[in-house]
């Protein structure tokens, strides 16, 4: 099963109307997706998204349609502090600042220096100028001794099986596992670094319970957090998994099954005072 | 000493912007220009930050995408190209004086920016004759500095460095050959 391919309009730096005639007008058949403001999906293009001028001036992103959801989540990012741990490639820290309207700060860790010329190609192209890019772990957030009104973690997960054919090739369920315990290291240290009643949008391109349901069941336990009600697309969260009864807030977690978007799980949390 | 070299740069274009020198940053041979809010909160150490100026090497400056937009909004000099033209100077090609829509005053050796018929900045070069006096429409008029292409161009270069690391790696990985004595 291959996820159909979706762009996102940069508001910021064009109208969504204009971006869309002049896509049109070079012969790409773009379909609005419902359950996003500014995503559209490619139906038919005879020669790459990612090589038109639109592109190289910053007017729209490629982001799949499930990707485009945790940013959306927030409740008010303009002017705030936002930290996106794991940064890379930075479809989502763009999309920041996008609906930030390029205002506030967005710092955006990345632990790999490989990919963080992409992203910081990516920002430049499309115009950001209110995010700082760090060399460093997520789970070392807190050496920068900043606090965050609002966290996006898109965190490194084990991928989905049914979107990636060599997953088997690539990966054993003791990845799974591994990746588990490092999405809550990093979760646990988002929360460290998060304000007072401050919001995190967890979200992994995973449908394991381990990598999702399971571990926020962990952080209700062990971390001040609470999980908020969302209305995005997707299907409530599962409160019982491999026979075990979860924490009923948990519902209000989404599961994206995949289909026309990539599996996905996405999460609210706000710290609590 | 970094406004030295952007305005030099600036300069070229006739153009000038008053950029508030303390909130410019360099990194390496980067420079960045910073949001108040940024200059305020973020901590040193960063790789990239607020809006990307430009880099030295050597004796020469590389402007970002993001410099030469500001510089395109001023009074600078600039040439709007028909759509054709514009496509074929994001590939990377020079400008035939026949794809030249607008701004015809410069002379040999100006620096120039580039910008589509939606006056968005592609780009610059540096005029090859004195635009108001050429006469023959198929002779190159702007020779091609830097193109918004090179963010394509930047990726393939990133990617290919990347493949001959690996490459690099795994036959440092291999085992070796013993050597004849």
């Amino acid at each position: 099963m291959k996820p159909k391919q979706a762009i996102r309009i940069n508001t910021m730096n064009a109208s969504r109307d204009d971006v869309v005639s002049r896509l049109q007008s070079l012969g790409i058949a773009l379909e609005k997706i419902p359950f996003l403001e500014d995503g559209y999906w490619i139906c038919k293009s005879k020669f790459s998204v990612g090589a038109t001028a639109e592109y190289l001036l910053g007017l729209y992103s490629i982001q799949e349609a499930a990707a485009q959801i945790p940013a959306t989540l927030f409740t008010k990012l303009e002017d705030k502090t936002v930290l996106d741990a794991c940064a890379s490639p930075g479809g989502k820290t763009v999309q920041l600042a996008d609906i930030m309207n390029n205002s506030g700060v967005i710092v955006a860790p990345e632990l790999k220096k490989r990919k963080m010329f992409a992203l910081a190609n990516q920002l430049e192209r499309s115009r950001v100028t209110n995010t700082a890019v760090y060399q460093m772990d997520a789970r070392e957030a807190s050496k920068m001794s900043m606090k965050f009104d609002c966290v996006l973690l898109d965190v490194p997960c084990s991928g989905n099986y049914v979107t990636d054919r060599g997953w088997f090739n690539k990966r054993s369920f003791k990845d799974v596992e591994r990746n588990a315990g490092r999405q809550r290291q990093i979760l646990a240290e988002a929360v460290e670094v998060t304000k007072d009643d401050g919001e995190l949008v967890y979200a992994t391109c995973s449908l394991e319970p381990e990598e999702n349901e399971l571990n926020i069941d962990w952080a209700i336990a062990n971390l001040n957090v609470e999980v908020e009600e969302i209305s995005c697309h997707g299907e409530k969260g599962l409160t019982n998994v491999f026979g075990r009864e979860l924490d009923r807030s948990i519902e209000k977690c989404r599961r994206i099954w995949p289909g026309q978007t990539q599996g996905f799980f996405v999460c609210k949390l706000r710290r609590q005072a | 000493m970094a406004m030295k070299e952007i305005e030099d740069f600036m300069a070229q274009f006739n153009a000038s912007i008053a950029l508030d020198e303390s909130r410019i940053v360099r990194n390496r041979n980067r420079y960045y220009l910073l949001s108040k809010k940024l200059k305020q909160q973020v901590p040193k150490g960063f790789f990239y930050v607020g809006s990307y100026l430009g880099a030295v090497k050597g004796a020469s400056f590389f402007p970002s995408f993001l410099l030469l937009t500001m510089i395109a909004e001023t009074k600078a000099n600039k040439l709007v190209v028909d759509k054709k033209t514009a496509w074929l100077f994001i590939c990377g090609r020079d400008i035939f004086k026949k794809g030249i829509l607008k701004g015809s005053n410069l002379k040999k050796g100006d620096y120039t920016l580039i910008l589509n018929e939606r006056n968005e900045c592609l780009g610059f070069g540096k005029t090859t004759c004195n635009l108001r006096e050429e006469t023959d429409a198929n002779k190159v008029a702007v020779k091609n500095i830097l193109d918004i292409g090179d963010f394509l161009r930047r990726e393939k270069r990133q990617s290919k460095r990347q493949q001959r690391s690996r490459t690099l790696q795994s036959s440092r990985n291999m085992p070796r050959k013993p050597t004849r004595k």
